[in-house]
């Protein structure tokens, strides 16, 4: 079994990191977004442990049909199988470690390294190389000598995660109850999603976790960081979150998704009425699909991230990887979810829709750089790295009569996803190995 | 797709001023800010449309090689589109422009051609966008531009614009300019 990866030897947790992250009193500090130290152990504790978003089914439909991404900072290539699986492969050359695979997306019967000429079938198996009776004089065993696999593989409704780590729970487990609730975007309709073409990166000076955090329960922000574009795009205010009659904050295992029940909120900054009335169109059949409950979600005022740092807008159905690239930088690689049996029209205006508003150039998006950039840039002063932050909204909100799944919070304005997501970082980070991670979850594991 | 010189029909020197002299005017507006000016430069069918570059291989290209038109964009607007981003500008609620982002944009390498219609010019450029914020942050985005200008009077309008950037992974969070 040479294809198969080796998992790294685990370092002594940090110490100190009490001070930073101590979220029975709500404070975090700056120092969680700047500091090298704890950056490598993210790297090894956080991605190379955690289910990782690696590609959506509908980019690689067909054998051979690979995508490129990263784990963290770990490259690797997806590729559709012969058998109708998905395979991921380091990619990285076993002989001297050069890139495989140089595009970003494309179909192929294989993979030849650069440098000396090795080539891989789709399988990942070493198939030959230039010059190769010199290998055979040395007695090289090719079938040892294949692209290193990651350890697990799987998909929910479409979307494809990956983990290095063989010891990790299954995605399902993994998941939780927040798998029921993005059945409301991902499983709405019969035929499920897919994405639109292309994939739009940018890169940002800031901490991967303000961007991931921003997406697990921060609407507090939208009324005011987004005001501007919000006029833009419908000529007044946003919808005031405090308004809503009933709207949630849900987590577990560091997941965080909040919402409303208002259909429409977050569909209608697209400005584009068709898409309101496409909703509204299917809305019948998704409560028949999904209940009414989620019926109410399909477009609402709402935003999720998966831990560590896959996240999406229901919507604006804009969906992205917030890529760790340095404690104070990161790569934003984004694509545009749509029902694959939407109306072209419907997914043509999502497309544009979601460019729009939450792209590099989208009138949402464009405030909300500037504010994370500096959420890291601050503690860069040593001092300033060591104040608290508050993250204690809703301390007191957790509802324990509801019959919804989940660690279920009252209400959107409420920091208890952010806590948890940080909590989980802090206990991936202080745990050395799946089974020393505390279990926090107090809701019910499943839908009723 | 590249024409070849003896299939373009290259403008008089007068002509050729006086569209270069437009687009470096157009570029002017947008370094002072000006955007409803900028905007009124728009002819009321203007494609604006910067598509999202894609690092594939010679053998898996796309409809025009590095780009599609149904892939995802950085612009693919119509006027209503442009006018929504210069509202954004102009909110007073627009936190991010305040203190204001400073702007500079050179166009270069300008070739004006004789488009299918009368009184269509068709223009081939280079340009680069310097952009400051705050009192250190610089952001420089460069690429190759192609427009359909139309006369309109003794004035120009712009019809097409098409931006093309080298880069896969934009270097920079945003563009909170036009190119
Ligand atoms: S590094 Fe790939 S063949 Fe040598
Ligand atoms: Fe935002």
């Amino acid at each position: 079994m040479g294809n198969i990866i080796k998992t790294l030897d685990v370092t002594d947790s940090l110490t100190g990191l009490k001070d930073v992250c101590d979220l029975e009193n709500g404070r975090i500090a700056g120092k969680i977004f700047y500091d090298q130290a704890i950056y490598e152990q993210e790297l090894e504790k956080v991605f190379a442990r955690c289910w990782l978003f690696v590609a959506h089914e509908s980019q690689i439909p067909n054998t051979g049909d690979y995508i490129t991404t990263t784990m963290g900072e770990d490259e690797v290539i997806v590729i559709r199988q012969k058998s109708g699986g998905i395979k991921v492969f380091l990619n990285a050359c076993p002989h001297r470690g050069n890139k495989v695979c140089f595009a970003e997306s494309g179909s192929t019967r294989g993979f030849i390294c650069n440098y000396h000429g090795w080539s891989f079938n789709v399988e990942g198996n070493l198939v030959g190389q230039h010059e190769s009776g010199v290998y055979e004089d040395s007695n090289f065993d090719k079938s040892k000598w294949g692209l290193k696999e990651v350890a697990k593989v799987d998909s929910y409704k479409g979307l494809v995660f990956a983990t290095f780590d063989p010891e990790a729970p299954t995605l399902k487990e993994y998941l939780g109850p927040i798998a029921w609730y993005m059945d409301a975007l991902f499983d709405n309709q019969e035929g499920g999603t897919e994405f639109v073409g292309g994939c739009i990166r940018s890169t940002y000076e800031c901490n991967w976790k303000i961007a991931a955090e921003n997406f697990v329960g921060d609407i507090l922000h939208a009324g005011w960081t987004h005001d501007s574009a919000a006029r833009a795009m419908l000529g007044g205010a946003v919808a005031k979150v405090s308004d809503f009659e009933e709207s949630y904050s849900v987590n577990w295992n560091g997941h965080g998704y909040e919402f409303a029940l208002d259909t429409v909120g977050n569909v209608a900054v697209l400005g584009e009425s068709a898409l309101n009335k496409y909703l509204h169109t299917i809305k019948p059949s998704v409560a028949e699909r999904l209940g009414d409950f989620r019926s109410n979600m399909i477009g609402s005022v709402s935003s999720c991230t998966i831990f560590p740092n896959f996240s999406f807008l229901p919507g604006q159905n804009t969906v992205r990887v917030w890529q760790p690239r340095g404690p104070n930088k990161m790569e934003l690689f984004t694509w545009v979810v749509v029902n694959k049996s939407a109306p072209e029209e419907v997914k043509e205006k999502w497309r544009k829709g979601a460019m729009m508003t939450f792209s590099p150039t989208g009138v949402f998006e464009m405030d909300d750089g500037e504010n994370w950039e500096y959420c890291t840039k601050t503690a860069k002063g040593r001092v300033t790295a060591q104040q608290d932050l508050f993250v204690g909204l809703g301390m007191d909100s957790l509802l324990t009569e509801t019959p919804l799944p989940g660690n279920v919070y009252e209400g959107q304005l409420n920091e208890a996803n952010s806590r948890a997501f940080y909590q989980y970082w802090y206990d991936m980070l202080n745990s050395r190995s799946w089974s020393e991670v505390p279990n926090r979850n107090v809701g019910k594991p499943e839908a009723e | 797709m590249t024409a070849l010189y003896d299939e373009l029909r290259p403008v008089s020197a007068e002509q050729h001023y006086r569209i270069t002299h437009f687009l470096n005017y157009e570029y002017r507006l947008l370094d002072d800010e000006r955007f409803d000016d900028w905007l009124a430069l728009m002819h009321e069918d203007i494609h604006y449309w910067m598509p999202g570059i894609e690092n594939r291989r010679r053998e898996n290209l796309l409809e025009h090689g590095f780009y599609a038109a149904d892939h995802m964009a950085f612009f693919d607007d119509r006027l209503r589109d442009l006018g929504r981003r210069v509202a954004r500008f102009q909110q007073p609620s627009a936190w991010a422009e305040n203190p204001a982002t400073r702007n500079v944009h050179q166009l270069t390498n300008v070739e004006v051609y004789y488009g299918e219609t009368d009184g269509e010019f068709i223009v081939y450029s280079t340009f680069q966008s310097v952009r400051s914020r705050g009192l250190d942050e610089e952001y420089v985005i460069y690429g190759r531009r192609q427009d359909l200008i139309v006369a309109d009077g003794d004035r120009f309008k712009i019809k097409k614009r098409l931006i093309l950037i080298p880069n896969a992974t934009l270097t920079c969070k945003n563009i909170n300019t036009f190119l």
